[in-house]
């Protein structure tokens, strides 16, 4: 797809996030357009976390500007963060919460909704559709803690998608899956990137899981190093300046990092 | 026995039992999934040196009861939100700040009064009609709120920043939910007392987490179990010529190791969870 003929979705000008005296990510320019799936990689501790949370309206720019669907507005609890679907990072939330599938995906619903109003029945009809797109309308009533870790996944994907969202920004949804269900995860992401033409924001560690997949890849350590579709980005030299001596490229062009697991 | 049920005292005591022992409960469903269970035993204490200061100024006990919890409520929030502390470290530093406070206005009053200590350790057979009506247009207007933002304080106690995220105003709600458990303990001071009402919310709620995985259910578990016990223990305190506080609070910790025992979660771990 052309990407310059959509229209941008996320628009980071110059600008910078973190605390006074912590610089988490410095002077970011940036634009992701509609319909795109953007893969964002980099080092432990590279602002991966923080930019998602910028996009989230968690975080004000400390300096320069970030327009969420082209709203200029700096206001962070702008209406239209709600047209964001966010999955966290595992371990976020508590996973053995007495909850049930229908019950967490439905909590998808309540930020459309606002206070005061119940969720009917055509909430549950989103929710439930929202379940079927991840194959697990099934389970509606099943404990949630009792579902394996890819099956939560796929239930807070659904709970995403309940936002009916524009945009699904996933932060490191593989971590803590065995290889296969790493792979179903990430087809299930960009089957619905296809089928619901939502633009994809991919947080990750693992660079070759998703490089054949995205439109792009953010590279980030503190600035942005690249923004490039994967051929462009992933180049020795590049990847060497960011990752530096932990970085490992095979003779079948796999990248390895190899402090991978160490940063949880 | 059946004589005991047509003395005034006795109805009020049961109706006041079972107003607390509901609010307590359902608030309690709150305060144990968003992990607040300490800040119920703080707020207590800062209730109990609210009342302690009433009776020491001639100001009404309950009305200083509720600012001094609310005073302690709102300052741990803050401090957690600004991450300065843990929330356990601020709560138990303002914890034994206003017991000591409690203590030096109890020491500063001329003469011994038994009233304040009726509200430390709580006497639901002296409830008097007036204290049933505060009781129970403050259990009216708490159950309402927590009625009106239920979904709203379902998400954060799940998953505060993912609530933020999608819109809901989570920090507006948290604090609310942290004024609601200063209301309702400052509620409950009087029938249990500012000891015992931190096991009033803490129990039932936890008892009903043992038998359940839906959140819905896990709500009225949790109410049927502390109106239960409440009027439970009030029974047998009656019978039994029992203090009814501890009556209660046995009671309902009888049940919970019962739920833990019989828990079918329990019986669940020893069976791994079927994965795709």
């Amino acid at each position: 797809m052309s990407i310059a003929r959509q229209e941008p979705i996320i628009r980071f000008e110059h600008a910078s996030f973190g605390f006074p005296g912590v610089i988490a990510l410095q002077d970011i320019s940036l634009t992701i357009h509609a319909g795109e799936f953007v893969g964002v990689i980099g080092p432990n501790g590279s602002g991966k976390t923080t930019l998602c949370r910028a996009v989230l309206g968690l975080m004000a720019p400390l300096e320069g500007h970030l327009h969420i669907f082209d709203c200029a507005c700096e206001e962070l609890r702008c209406h239209h963060r709600a047209k964001i679907g966010y999955l966290p990072q595992k371990g976020v939330v508590d996973r053995n919460f007495p909850v049930t599938v229908l019950e967490t995906v439905m909590m998808g619903r309540y930020g459309a909704l606002g206070l005061f109003r119940r969720p009917g029945i055509k909430d549950r009809e989103i929710a439930m559709d929202a379940l079927a797109h991840v194959a697990m309308d099934g389970h509606k009533d099943t404990a949630l803690g009792h579902l394996s870790g890819g099956q939560q996944q796929r239930v807070f994907i659904a709970r995403a998608l309940a936002q009916q969202p524009k945009v699904l920004l996933l932060d490191e949804p593989t971590t803590g899956l065995d290889i296969t269900t790493q792979h179903n995860v990430i087809e299930l992401v960009q089957h619905l990137h296809e089928e619901l033409n939502l633009t994809v924001l991919l947080i990750t560690h693992d660079i070759n899981m998703i490089r054949s997949r995205v439109d792009r890849l953010v590279l980030l350590k503190t600035k942005l190093y690249a923004a490039a579709p994967p051929a462009e980005v992933l180049k020795p030299e590049i990847l060497r300046e960011v990752y530096g001596k932990d970085l490992v490229i095979t003779e079948k062009d796999l990248v390895i990092v190899e402090d991978y697991h160490h940063h949880h | 026995m059946v004589d005991l049920f047509t003395y005034d005292f006795m109805q009020r005591s049961l109706l006041a039992a079972a107003m607390v022992g509901g609010l307590c409960s359902v608030i309690g469903v709150f305060v144990v999934l968003r992990g607040l269970a300490f800040v119920g035993a703080g707020t207590s204490h800062a209730a109990f040196a609210g009342v302690a200061l009433g009776y020491l100024v001639g100001w009404p006990p309950l009305f200083l009861a509720i600012v001094f919890g609310l005073a302690t409520v709102w300052t741990t929030g803050w401090v957690e939100e600004k991450g300065r502390m843990k929330l356990d470290v601020s709560i138990g530093i303002l914890y034994t700040t206003t017991m000591a406070l409690a203590i030096l206005f109890i020491g500063l009053m001329k003469s011994y009064n038994a009233e304040v200590y009726g509200y430390l350790f709580g006497s639901v057979l002296s409830v008097t009609s007036e204290e049933l009506q505060i009781i129970a247009g403050l259990s009216i207007l708490v159950l309402g709120l927590l009625l009106l933002f239920s979904k709203e304080l379902y998400f954060i106690a799940f998953d505060q920043e993912m609530a933020e995220a999608s819109g809901v105003p989570a920090r507006g709600i948290f604090f609310l939910l942290l004024t609601l458990v200063a209301l309702t303990v400052v509620v409950s001071l009087k029938t249990v007392g500012a000891i015992l009402v931190f096991a009033m919310i803490l129990i039932p709620a936890s008892t009903a987490y043992q038998l359940t995985h839906s959140l819905k259910t896990l709500t009225l578990y949790s109410m049927a179990i502390g109106v239960a016990t409440a009027v439970g223990g009030v029974v047998i305190s009656a019978v039994c010529d029992l203090p009814s506080g501890p009556a209660i609070v046995l009671l309902a910790t009888a049940l919970f190791f019962c739920a833990v025992f019989l828990s079918p979660k329990r019986m669940n771990r020893s069976s791994p969870a079927h994965s795709h």
